[in-house]
């Protein structure tokens, strides 16, 4: 039985390293089929730039994006991966450090932003909906439906953009740009924090705001199955408290299916991460990769890519692990 | 019970599932309620415990237990009186445990909720209602629900339904859902139980065979009513009312003739629109138009002592 | 036919959800015939409040916006149209030809289905935009689906799979039909409402992405689509900022929730609909 299991997980764990691997492969084929020349671009900006003569730029352009469009592509091929054998994603053309650099300022952000947004939309959601669907003829039923239906039409950029208009531009109450204002000097003290928040609020905001209805839903349609279920009614006849019964009868038999969910979401709101963060100017992986399309950055494009790819590869695996877990029939 | 009415409100109209039934049940028998699917049987059950699931209410009626007027207890304290006095055992009992706690858990949750037991106290009580089951409580404390099979899950739930020493088990077509031979040792168990603890039961099924081997008094049930109830032998040898007899008929044996099993004639009654008169009569063979059919709401004449029956016509059955 | 639309009427929702994107069909279809787009700017009449010569106001260049509105009306549901025709025609190549095959055949799809399923499909269409030029729908709408289809072909795939082991596909078999015409004869039918369903909600997510492109600076497409109306309002010219601008904000944004919840509400009802084993008669 044990020999099964661990069978299985290697699989998943070699499919995990395999779409790293692809991911990888996809970004260096992405920007070799890009129109233009990179290298070029890269040397004519550094002679714009820093002044230096055309074949200078065009040898450093080179040693930087490492990549000799005369060399062929097999030999690219290896030279890539060779370089990110020796744990460098390159140089950034645009901020002029090295992409690993950028990774680690900006992944906290995002995974701040989407972290609590996700979970705080999965909880007052989960609440929500099992209050619906305890308490048969609620208000909160109609009121949830219309909320849910708008809400999940709005793309959240644009629920964003509504909320800098209303809190920064009307109320000028919140920042509209950026993780914390630049006169705050970051470390471990409450100005920080409190100005950390205040930054975070409307893009958290906006995140939550576009998810909690269908969380609510998700969890109304479990906890209405579940309530159908003979367990419930035996545990009625049984004199078991209300309490008891809507905790560990409906609740966990009904978050079960979410919480992989909740995992999975995470993972697919960092492929959704440029729209927001670009709104708001938040310094996250999707700003990055946002910044760097727009003014061709390959070596950050690639780094920004492939970080959000193992963003969700890692999050569907956790997704699989608490599957197993929590569930005791698949145990 | 006296007068139980429980009534469903559909879109297409009021479904009258009990009606006005009264019934007694003494200490120490077993009694087994006998009806087709939409007699009504589980309904009444159900209402002993109030359990009634809507769009089902229960209209009126009164059930006296020890002296109390169950339908007037506050809800509070009716939840503590469920399981302590009165257990049931539902139908296809198979899914009436919870996927996601181990079998202890079920046991421990619900002394819990009514006495103040230790978890240990708890654990060693149900060890011993297992072993009485005929299972290892060692083994399937700890498991889940889906690691035991159908017959083994059925026995936790018997067990579980005497975990607080109730004085009547009411059990709704407990072996239904069962093979034939695994149905002959759950009814085996139960016979055994009624002996050693003395529990009153109260057995609900559509199969009067299984009834004959375990049961002291029958009350027979058709759209929504008593139709007949008397101890086990006058049902079976003498049976004071046509659907009785139908139903007597109708059951196979090994030893008999099965050219002579009759089937009861026509089709179950539509509940949305029944009769005016006795609801068994456009299936019946002693049907008499001039009372049969009329407004005459049946009421158990009591044909001879602890005999009752509703059909007008009884004596002539006696024949 | 009367059964479907009797069916959608009951349901209050779809009725609504037809209704919203019917008129939206009729503006995209015979708006632009009916109202001119008139490009002459007017720097005096820019961020003009609604009036009756100006009934959604004017823009940042003095245009009137209803025009602009109309008319990127039928860009967007152009666009949005081409996107779910090409994904469902990849998906359906693909599922099927997973679901028919079977074997090795069906592993490698598989294993590049998941593939395709766990990188995230935004970030590959913003390189993508990179790499091709947007000019049309037509390559709009290959952009958005080239990296969308995964999911659908799986689902058709698994449909497919089940539907071979019941009896009818066994007994089409034995009766000698070919492959071809078993696909269009028996399991078409079979998934038609699926496919339906899936076609307007990838004409849903086909705009959120493609406004997302627009907003995000990379697609400039067509300056009528809601998308660029959206943009030129946020980016280029301060519409946040000013008080009657918000009309020229607001327009788009109206626009693109209304038809999102037109696309969601239909669908809901199409199940039902379609679906003849879900009809409670």
């Amino acid at each position: 039985m044990w020999g099964e299991q661990k069978l299985i997980w290697y699989k998943r764990i070699l499919v995990m390293l395999v779409t790293v691997l692809f991911a990888m492969t996809l970004t260096f084929i992405l920007i070799r089929i890009m129109p233009g020349d990179p290298v070029d671009s890269m040397a004519m900006d550094m002679v714009r730039t820093q002044g230096m003569n055309y074949e200078e730029a065009y040898r450093q352009a080179k040693a930087i994006l490492n990549y000799d469009p005369e060399v062929p592509i097999i030999v690219q091929y290896f030279s890539y991966v060779k370089q990110l054998a020796r744990g460098s994603l390159g140089q950034s053309m645009i901020y002029k450090t090295s992409v690993v650099d950028i990774i680690g300022g900006s992944l906290p952000w995002t995974i701040f932003l989407l972290s609590i947004s996700t979970l705080l939309a999965f909880l007052v959601g989960i609440i929500a909906g099992m209050y619906v669907a305890w308490k048969r003829k609620t208000i909160l039923d109609p009121i949830l439906s219309v909320y849910s239906s708008v809400m999940s039409s709005i793309p959240n950029y644009i629920v964003g953009l509504l909320l800098i208009l209303v809190f920064s531009v009307w109320l000028k109450k919140l920042p509209s740009s950026g993780a914390y204002d630049t006169s705050v000097e970051p470390g471990f003290n409450w100005k920080f924090f409190g100005n950390v928040f205040k930054h975070s609020l409307m893009p958290i905001g906006a995140f939550f705001l576009t998810t909690v209805g269908n969380w609510a839903l998700a969890m109304k349609g479990n906890a209405i199955s579940v309530l159908g279920e003979d367990y419930v009614n035996a545990a009625k006849v049984r004199g078991l408290k209300q309490r008891r019964i809507i905790l560990s009868y409906v609740g966990r038999n009904a978050i079960l299916p979410l919480v992989t969910n909740l995992a999975i979401t995470f993972g697919m709101m960092f492929g959704g991460s440029p729209l927001v963060e670009n709104v708001f100017a938040y310094p996250g992986v999707g700003y990055f990769l946002n910044q760097s399309v727009g003014r061709r950055d390959f070596m950050l494009m690639q780094g920004m890519f492939l970080t959000i790819t193992v963003a969700v590869v890692i999050s569907n695996f956790i997704a699989d692990i608490l599957n197993s877990i929590l569930d005791p029939r698949l145990r | 019970m006296r007068n139980i009415t429980v009534e469903f409100m559909l879109r297409q109209g009021t479904i009258k599932a009990v009606e006005n039934v009264s019934l007694d049940i003494f200490k120490g028998e077993i009694l087994g309620v006998v009806g087709e699917s939409g007699s009504g049987k589980s309904t009444l059950a159900s209402t002993i415990l109030r359990m009634v699931s809507s769009p089902g209410r229960i209209k009126e009626g009164e059930i006296y237990f020890e002296g109390k007027e169950l339908m007037k207890m506050p809800e509070d304290e009716f939840n503590q009186f469920r399981w302590s006095n009165i257990a049931m055992v539902f139908q296809a009992a198979q899914n009436a445990l919870n996927p996601v706690l181990k079998i202890k858990d079920h046991f421990i949750e619900t002394a819990k909720a009514h006495t103040r037991m230790s978890e240990n106290d708890i654990i060693e009580k149900a060890s011993k209602l297992l072993e009485y089951v005929r299972l290892q409580p060692k083994q399937v404390l700890d498991s889940y629900p889906h690691q035991l099979s159908g017959g083994m899950r059925q026995r936790v739930i018997i067990a579980l339904s005497l975990i607080l020493d109730p004085k009547i088990l009411i059990l709704d077509e407990p072996t239904t859902a069962l093979d034939v031979i695994t149905q002959a040792y759950i009814m085996d168990l139960l016979a055994k139980i009624h002996v050693d603890l003395g529990i009153t039961m109260v057995f609900l099924t559509h199969d009067l065979s299984l009834i004959a081997k375990i049961a002291d008094r029958v009350a027979v049930m058709y759209a929504g009513k008593i139709v007949e109830i008397g101890t086990v032998e006058e049902i079976f040898y003498g049976p004071l009312h046509p659907y009785t007899k139908g139903l007597v008929l109708a059951i196979p044996s090994l030893v008999d003739d099965i050219t002579a099993r009759r089937p009861i004639p026509g089709s179950p009654p539509n509940m949305l629109d029944l009769p005016s008169g006795c609801r068994f009569a456009p299936r019946c063979g002693y049907h008499m138009i001039e009372y049969c059919d009329g407004t005459v709401q049946a009421e158990l004449i009591e044909a001879k002592p602890g005999h009752f029956t509703t059909c007008l016509e009884w004596e002539r059955m006696m024949e | 036919m009367r059964d479907f639309f009797a069916v959608i009427c009951r349901n209050r929702r779809a009725l609504w959800g037809m209704i919203i994107l019917g008129i939206f069909l009729l503006m995209a279809v015979v708006g632009p015939l009916v109202v001119p787009l008139d490009t002459a700017t007017s720097y005096a009449n820019r961020y003009k409040l609604p009036s009756w010569e100006h009934p959604l106001g004017t823009d940042y260049a003095g245009r009137d916006t209803f025009q602009q509105f109309i008319h990127g009306s039928r860009e967007v549901i152009t666009v949005s149209f081409v996107t779910a025709i090409f994904t469902i025609l990849f998906a359906f190549i693909v599922g099927t030809t997973a679901g028919i095959m079977g074997g090795k055949v069906d592993a490698i799809i598989t294993f590049i289905t998941d593939i395709m399923l766990t990188v995230p499909s935004f970030p590959v269409m913003m390189i993508l935009s990179l790499a091709v030029r947007i000019t049309d729908p037509i390559s709009f709408g290959l952009v958005l689906s080239i990296w969308s289809w995964a999911g659908l072909a799986r689902a058709i795939r698994s449909q497919i799979l089940s539907l071979r082991k019941r009896d009818f596909i066994e007994a089409s078999r034995v009766l000698g039909l070919k492959v071809t015409h078993i696909i269009f004869a028996e399991i078409l039918p079979n998934i038609t409402s699926y496919i339906a369903i899936n076609f307007i909600m990838i004409m849903r997510n086909a705009i959120t992405a493609s406004v997302g492109l627009m907003v995000l600076g990379l697609v400039p497409f067509s300056s009528t689509h809601w998308g660029m109306m959206l943009q030129m309002a946020v980016g280029a010219s301060g519409a946040m900022y000013g008080s009657s601008a918000i009309v020229y904000l607001l327009v788009p944004i109206v626009a693109i929730t209304l038809f999102q919840m037109g696309c969601l509400f239909f669908a809901s009802g199409l199940d039902e609909a379609l679906n003849p084993r879900l009809r409670t008669q």
